[in-house]
């Protein structure tokens, strides 16, 4: 094996759902923080069970919409009543011409909020993610289909090659896996 | 994510709600009512015209309140039965009792059939009168008046009420009081069955899901029935206090506070009934969290119909349409608008974004008894205000266009706790009769085990 090849982390494979939720709390309550678990269809609860914290995202999107608000108030207000007052339908130039806003002001917090949901989103799920380093794992593609799997991250404060190996295998992990950052048969036949 | 509740936590029999406090409660708000509703209709019939015609509004603005809760009642059984719902199986049973004060309602609208009352909220009624001709007529193209015979029609051009002449195949007072009738009675009997085929299942000992697909089917064809009650209901009874003048959003805005209001009771029952040990299993923060998204995005979608109302007429600036406004945005009325604008949306909109305040209890109540206090300024708002200038014409005083003197207040706010004890009795009347959660429905360990 070629020195070249950086771990990314443990791989192992669980049962079904049950185990994969209590593996989660055990792994949640040893104060792991860069791991996770894979499933082909999301398990109700497994949020709480992995202790994950409440997503930044509604920050954001708060900040947007705020951000959206203020630009279409002051874009409506500018030009309609400070730069070039409109007079229409006998409707008043100042202030109380409002209600002509709100659509703007309306549509520009939606249009706001949307983007940071949508690039908020790309951002915190680094995305977009061209290839990962579980795909090298052979056995890790049945996680479409029947797999359920939990990886430890190397890069995780609390990792150790021992230690978390036998964490895995005494909660129940089978097919346990080092998985590599490259794939390990082209760094093997490089070397 | 808790522990899992399983059919041995769920009461073979269900729970009753058989505690002394709550008797005491119904007693209480039962002798209230009834005092209260001898006194309301001494008033309305037999006191002076002046104070015969300020209380007539004064009941109608007390009705609206609870009329509009009720319906929303019934339309979240409805949407619940329709959309297949499992969420709300373990709060269905409030839904369906809220509705089901709806028909009980009816008998505090009694005044409402009698010329004495109508007189002073319902000018057309006495114009149409006025012209002597019968409100049945013999034709039997015009459904024998329902669509107001031409009698009626020719009698109206000969007095100069062109518009009423026009209006007359939907605003006349025969078809007023068939579809007065209809209300009660269909979407009475839409709940009532409703409400049956849920708690025939609770004594069922071989519940299955027949009464589930039964009850979806019936929701079906009731949903239409509920939106011809809740607009028409709106338009016969508050727009048409000045038959002049019309909206087309007037049906939906009403429903807006139906469909809000009425989550917010329920809301508040859940949490009063938990208070008081009752659907500890069943009712979880997870439907809280869920109720209170639905309580957010109504109180969303009543500023957008409210707004939209008011920003349509305010763009095309027609006199006709434009008279609602002008009298709510002057004199004090002004305040009252601008206070529904903050206090009905703004506010409410921000304490209900975090989803910690839906989910605790201790929030969310405080939030839910505001929204109801603000649903009152709201009916307030479309009621009220008309009562200045109608009374000033009928009666020939001057017009008043703010509160009409400041007794009347009191009048309004007598005929609101009266109403709202009526309105109590009947909902703790329903409440207190069935069990608390439908304990045999299928789907009540999904709903007990929520998460959302």
């Amino acid at each position: 094996m070629s020195k070249e090849a950086k771990i990314y982390g443990y791989l192992a494979e669980f049962a079904n759902a049950q185990e994969i939720y209590h593996a989660a709390e055990k792994i949640r309550d040893a104060k792991y923080s860069r791991w996770d678990c894979y499933s082909a269809f999301p398990i109700h609860g497994l949020d709480a069970a992995m202790g994950l914290k409440r997503s930044k995202l509604p920050i954001f999107v708060l900040c947007g919409a705020t951000l959206g608000f203020i630009t279409a108030i002051s874009l409506a207000y500018i030009t309609q009543v400070i730069i070039y007052p409109t007079v229409v339908q006998a409707k008043p130039a100042n202030l109380f011409t409002i209600p002509a806003f709100f659509p703007i002001m309306f549509e520009l917090t939606i249009l706001f909020s949307g983007f940071t949901v949508l690039f908020g989103v790309l951002g915190l799920m680094k995305l977009p993610c061209f290839h990962h380093p579980l795909f090298n794992s052979k056995q890790f593609s049945r996680v479409t289909d029947d797999g359920f799997f939990i990886a430890i991250e190397a890069a995780d404060q609390q990792f150790s090659a021992e230690a978390t190996r036998e964490l895995l295998e005494s909660i129940g992990g089978t097919n346990l896996e080092v998985v590599y950052d490259e794939v390990v048969e082209e760094v093997q036949s490089k070397a | 994510m808790g522990h899992l509740i399983t059919s041995e936590q769920i009461a073979i029999d269900g729970e009753q709600l058989t505690s002394a406090p709550f008797k005491r409660a119904k007693q209480i708000l039962g002798i209230i009512a009834i005092i209260g509703t001898i006194i309301s209709f001494a008033i309305l019939f037999f006191a002076t015209d002046s104070l015969q015609g300020t209380f007539a509004y004064s009941w109608l603005f007390a009705l609206a309140y609870a009329l509009t809760i009720a319906i929303g009642g019934c339309f979240w059984v409805l949407l619940h039965n329709l959309s297949n719902s499992g969420w709300g199986v373990s709060v269905r049973r409030l839904m369906e009792n809220l509705g089901f004060v709806f028909p009980f309602l009816g008998i505090l609208c009694i005044p409402f059939l009698f010329p004495d009352v109508q007189q002073y909220l319902w000018e057309w009624m006495t114009k149409h009168r006025a012209t002597g001709v019968d409100m049945f007529s013999s034709n039997p193209s015009r459904l024998f008046g329902f669509w107001g015979g031409q009698d009626l029609i020719d009698a109206l051009f000969y007095k100069h009420e062109a518009l009423l002449a026009a209006k007359a195949w939907y605003l006349n007072v025969f078809s007023w009081y068939t579809r007065f009738i209809f209300y009660f009675v269909a979407l009475g009997w839409v709940i009532y069955r409703l409400r049956k085929i849920s708690v025939d299942q609770d004594t069922d000992p071989k519940p299955g899901v027949a009464r589930l697909f039964q009850a979806r089917a019936f929701s079906a064809a009731g949903l239409p029935i509920l939106a011809i009650t809740a607009t028409f209901l709106a338009i016969d009874w508050f727009m048409t206090l000045n038959y002049t003048w019309f909206s087309t959003m007037w049906g939906v805005y009403i429903f807006a506070g139906c469909a809000l209001h009425s989550m917010v009771v329920i809301i508040l029952t859940a949490i009063v009934l938990q208070k008081n040990g009752y659907l500890k299993n069943v009712v979880s923060p997870e439907h809280f969290h869920i109720m209170g998204k639905l309580t957010h995005v109504f109180v969303i979608f009543w500023a957008y119909i409210t707004f939209s109302q008011f920003f349509l007429i305010w763009y095309s600036n027609i006199a006709e349409e434009t008279m609602y406004f002008t009298l709510r945005n002057t004199a004090g009325w002004y305040w009252v608008s601008l206070t529904l604008t903050f206090g009905h949306f703004a506010l409410p909109f921000i304490l209900l974004l975090p989803h910690w305040m839906k989910k605790n209890v201790k929030y969310i109540k405080w939030v839910c008894v505001y929204l109801l206090v603000l649903h009152a300024v709201d009916m307030y708002h479309v009621i009220i205000p008309q009562r200045g200038p109608s009374l000033g014409l009928i009666l020939g005083d001057d017009p008043v266009l703010w509160f009409g003197g400041i007794q009347a207040v009191f009048l309004d706010i007598f005929a609101l706790l009266v109403v709202v004890s009526g309105f109590g009795y009947f909902y703790l009347r329903n409440l207190g009769s069935v069990n608390l959660y439908p304990n045999r429905d299928p789907r009540i360990l999904e709903s007990a085990n929520l998460s959302n």
